[in-house]
């Protein structure tokens, strides 16, 4: 019976995914430069990988932007959607205005916009120029490059938000008001009602966020121009695979790198799962 | 809509100002790119502040029919994309979720991780081995490729979104329905579907936006101009090399901006309007 | 399973596949990868150099109308994504441009059809000589789309206001001279150059004249460590001196010409960037000369880079006389010239760049007289790219990055830029 609905879902995985996901995963055990038929090479890459000082860069690289802009980006989106939930006038504006970054997120003209404010004499340093201090452009200085990619991420909360919002409007009325006829305060009332019925919608957003931000590209490739730049600072691991799948023609290494990244991401998946028992209420238990 | 808490017109106007802050501070990268979309080309890089002390429209009227067909034709496409694409996923993600959500069958389990794992892989190693499968098929330069997968549930993300969603339902609901007598598809129909309607909208929000921008994709199997999407358009504007276009760019983006901004007003408003019934009684 | 929800779900699922139909229908179009005939032709660039391909395309098919040709265009960096993975599929275009790093690697993988002897490609305006210098290893399978070479560039307009002069005869401890002291207490704070050691032509031309290659003959990288560390240290000593925009400034290693070039007098270039270049600024005049050079730089320096196209090995039966007619217009045609310009370079036709120069605008005179200058020197060989080095600018580009931010000497940087580059040629 199920298996009726789940057609379009098998004939997709079959026929769409599952192809490529097993070509992957043998590509990972091979030597494939684009050009000649793969070679294998066995456990090679990932030999290589242990050793790879660009490839402990983008690791570290990327786990300080996972841990970073996620809670950062997530709590942002979360207070303006309780914010913005209720009893505002032009409330539909705030929405759009909140959500207008979370359009331009990926596109070419970033690149341009983020060099402009972050740059030797953008906004940003003629801001702290106000209270004295001096810097450069702030893309071009190794500590400072990935804040500007963390305050991108977190600059486009708007699609988080969105969801916490459609969450928010799924808790039924009936229970804030059963819950102040009983007396209960506006505090206590999002303590005890909202975030807890929200919970499942809050392990959403920190699952689907924190996937995202582990294989985040755009990002850097465009405001980098593609090299990860400077030095490294800004190499997220999905750059580093591009950079050598697709510019050093190194498939097969390329493939070992995605499939470590699945399985890292797959463990923090897992071990998010099991922590969710303690504080997911879900409605159908 | 029932905000019943009274707030003091104090702490509205603190609401207010602080929102608004807020919102200058997010949306002056989009100000900037504003007034630079209407500066000449070379002056855009040079001059960094808000004030511009030259204006035109070159970059408007130029970008319009920068590569041969004039932009409304990308628009179009990106249109055509877009709608398929937020079929396509509404149709075989609800189906998918329903039953990875709500009916217990052996592999349910295994079937929910198989779908997440997909959203694990870099899209990068998988390109390729897809692009060679798309190309036997003859299906380069038709949106085959792009539409395609999303009826075949392939937006895995938004299977695991609608999971969550009915997952957060009371099962009394179920329930109630099949002491009623209803099989499992008059309750996805009837008493699901429409209380999902949150989700639906939003993965309809999400799916057409996603689409709208996505970039690789259209790349790879679109080599036909007139077949381009925006992205793939405004990518065609700036000269890698030289770095000349970008107020063609600028100015166009912000053209293709306009369509989705006003999607998301108007959809938003059904997440607004909520849910018909609360289902609880 | 009651009928109404026996319909209601099959009316859901009928929806769901006659939409799909629909769309697909609607996406359609016959010629999916060529397969109709049509002879396609890949080539990158700005939308300016879209259009004006497009048009020509329109004479191509004016003057051939029994071959229909499939355009397929990219930007620079779209375009050798697309080219990968059509690669990778063995569904590459019939004629395409080959971006410089690839010129090997491409033909390590067998993409190039050997043009000797196939009807249609019609190489008369060229001497004997000239197709030989053609060759990669013996055979003719790429041939020069368009030619350039490294120039110094300046602002006429800078020159004026402040001023100054260049001298006649540049060497490279003059021309440092020269850039430090323009800098030196610049009323307007313009600098002197750009920080530019990322730049490969330039780079090649410092290296010839120390008697090395960039690339040897049999594949290798031919700069020394010592020649490299001579490169960098002429221009470490610019930069120090304040002669050139900080990193910062310039907002990487690469900079962006329109946001620095209202800023500096003199920038290195390759000689057919002028045209899109000085459009940046429209307010300013731009020049350009020959690179500057020691007199006792090694005999025979100079040299002249041809930017390649070449005919995929995988063009059926049917479609290599279209290809090659194709080819041969993009060589020969003056019609094709006058809509395309010289932004790309001077066409290897003399004869027909000869025809073109009344029509020229003045940018592009200047590249033809640069181009005539040193068309007219003596030039020992130059070699390919080797497979493998495709990522050599990024490897310099990394160790200019330690050096600026002063985390390594310079010797450190050039000799880890060698072993890298070695490394990475040996792994290909």
């Amino acid at each position: 019976m199920a298996h009726i609905f789940l057609l379009p879902w098998m004939i997709g995985m079959i026929g769409v995914t599952a192809g490529p996901l097993v070509a992957s995963a043998v590509l990972a055990f091979t030597d494939y430069d684009l050009l000649s038929p793969p070679q294998f090479i066995g456990l090679d890459n990932f030999v290589r990988m242990a050793g790879d000082e660009r490839f402990w860069a983008a690791v570290r690289v990327t786990l300080v932007y996972v841990l970073v802009s996620v809670p950062l980006q997530l709590g942002f989106a979360l207070f303006l959607a309780v914010v913005l939930d209720k009893g505002l006038r032009g409330l539909s504006l705030y929405r759009s205005a909140f959500y207008l970054p979370s359009l331009l997120g990926g596109s070419v003209a970033i690149a341009i916009l983020w060099r402009q404010i972050f740059g030797e004499e953008g906004l940003v340093n003629h801001v702290l120029g106000w209270f004295g201090v001096e810097l450069g452009s702030w893309l071009q200085d190794p500590s400072l490059a990935l804040s500007t990619l963390v305050v991108l991420n977190v600059w486009t909360f708007g699609s988080p938000m969105v969801i916490f919002l459609a969450g928010l409007r799924q808790i039924p009325e009936e229970l804030y008001e059963a819950s102040m006829i009983d007396g209960a305060g506006r505090v206590r009332r999002f303590w005890s009602i909202t975030i807890p019925l929200l919970t499942p919608i809050i392990f959403l957003n920190l699952i689907l966020q924190m996937i995202s931000a582990f294989q985040a590209f755009t990002q850097a490739h465009v405001v980098s121009g593609g090299s990860g730049g400077p030095l490294d600072s800004t190499l997220f691991y999905t750059l580093y695979i591009y950079q050598r799948g697709f510019v050093n023609f190194d498939m097969g290494y390329a493939s070992a790198m995605a499939w470590v990244l699945l399985l890292v991401i797959a463990a923090a998946t897992a071990a998010n799962f099991i922590v969710s028992r303690r504080w997911v209420y879900y409605g159908d238990e | 809509m029932a905000a019943t808490f009274r707030t003091s017109t104090a702490s509205r106007i603190v609401r207010h100002v602080v929102l608004v802050v807020f919102v200058l501070l997010m949306i002056y990268p989009l100000l900037w790119m504003l007034v630079s979309s209407f500066k000449p080309s070379n002056l855009i890089l040079s001059q960094t502040g808000l004030v511009p002390t030259e204006l035109t429209l070159d970059n408007y009227a130029d970008g319009w029919g920068a590569l041969g067909s004039p932009f409304s034709l990308f628009l179009g496409n990106s249109l055509l994309i877009g709608v398929g694409s937020v079929l396509g996923n509404l149709f075989s993600c609800s189906l998918t979720a329903y039953a990875l959500a709500r009916l217990n069958f052996r592999m349910n389990k295994f079937y929910l991780a198989l779908t997440l794992m997909t959203i694990m892989l870099p899209f990068h190693v998988l390109v390729i081995p897809q692009y060679i499968l798309f190309a036997e098929l003859g299906w380069i330069n038709t949106y085959i490729p792009l539409l395609l997968p999303k009826f075949l549930a392939t937006d895995a993300v938004f299977i695991f979104l609608m999971v969550q969603f009915i997952r957060a339902l009371p099962r009394e609901l179920d329930q109630a329905a099949m002491i009623d007598g209803a099989g499992p598809f008059r309750i996805f129909w009837s008493v699901i579907l429409p209380l999902m309607q949150p989700a639906l909208i939003t993965t309809t929000i999400f799916t057409f936006i996603w689409t709208w921008n996505d970039y690789f994709g259209p790349l790879l199997y679109l080599t036909r101009t007139e077949l381009y999407t925006v992205p793939v358009a405004l990518k065609s504007l700036v000269d890698t090399e030289t770095q000349s276009g970008i107020g063609t760019m600028f100015a166009m983006s912000l053209v293709s901006l306009v369509p989705i901004v006003l999607f998301f007003i108007f959809a938003q408003r059904y997440i607004i309007k909520g849910i018909a019934t609360t289902g609880i009684k | 399973m009651s009928d109404l929800t026996r319909r209601s779900f099959l009316t859901w699922t009928g929806a769901g596949v006659l939409s799909l139909a629909a769309m697909s229908l609607v996406g359609c179009s016959p010629s999916g990868s060529g397969s109709n005939g049509s002879v396609r032709f890949a080539w990158w660039g700005g939308s300016d150099r879209q259009r004006a391909y497009l048009k020509a395309l329109d004479a191509f098919t004016a003057e051939h109308p029994e071959i229909k040709v499939a355009p397929e265009f990219g930007d620079y960096d779209a375009y050798q994504e697309r080219m990968t993975t059509q690669m990778a599929a063995r569904d590459v275009p019939d004629v395409f441009w080959i971006p410089s790093p690839a010129v090997l690697t491409y033909r390590g993988a067998g993409l190039y059809r050997d043009l000797d002897g196939i009807e249609g490609l019609d190489l008369s305006a060229f001497s004997a000589e000239q197709i030989e210098s053609f060759r990669l290893g013996g055979t003719l399978d790429t041939l020069p789309k368009s030619v350039f070479s490294p120039v110094v560039r300046y602002n006429t307009t800078f020159l004026d206001e402040d001023g100054v002069t260049l001298p006649d005869e540049l060497t490279w401890d003059s021309l440092a001279e020269f850039l430090v002291d323009y800098a030196k207490d610049n009323p307007e704070g313009r600098k002197g150059t750009t920080y530019g050691p990322y730049h490969d032509m330039p780079f090649e031309s410092f290296l010839r004249q120390r008697g090395e290659d960039l690339w040897t003959e049999d594949g290798r990288l031919g700069a020394t460590v010592d020649g490299v560390a001579a490169w960098i240290d002429w221009w470490e000593k610019l930069r120090k001196a304040g002669a050139t925009t900080t990193v910062s400034e310039q907002d990487g290693i690469e900079p962006s010409w329109s946001q620095v070039g209202g800023k500096v007098l003199v920038t290195f270039a390759n000689s057919n960037h002028i045209v899109d270049d000085a459009q940046a600024f429209p307010d300013y005049v731009f020049d350009q000369r020959d690179m500057p050079a020691a007199p006792d730089a090694a005999a025979g320096h100079h040299f002249t880079y041809y930017s390649r196209f070449a005919m995929y090995s995988g063009v059926p039966e049917d479609r290599i006389q279209p290809a090659a007619a194709l080819m041969s217009f993009n060589l020969n045609s003056p019609e094709l010239l006058s809509l395309v310009g010289l932004s790309a370079g001077a066409p290897p036709n003399t004869a027909l760049l000869d025809q073109y120069e009344p029509d020229a605008t003045p940018d592009e005179q200047k590249v033809i007289a640069v181009t005539r200058e040193i068309a007219a020197t003596e030039q020992r060989a130059r070699f390919e790219a080797p497979a493998g080095s495709g990522s050599w600018r990024e490897l310099m580009i990394r160790e200019l990055e330690e050096i600026t931010l002063g985390q390594k000497s310079v010797p450190d940087a050039a000799s880890a830029f060698v072993s890298a580059v070695e490394s990475e040629i040996a792994g290909a």
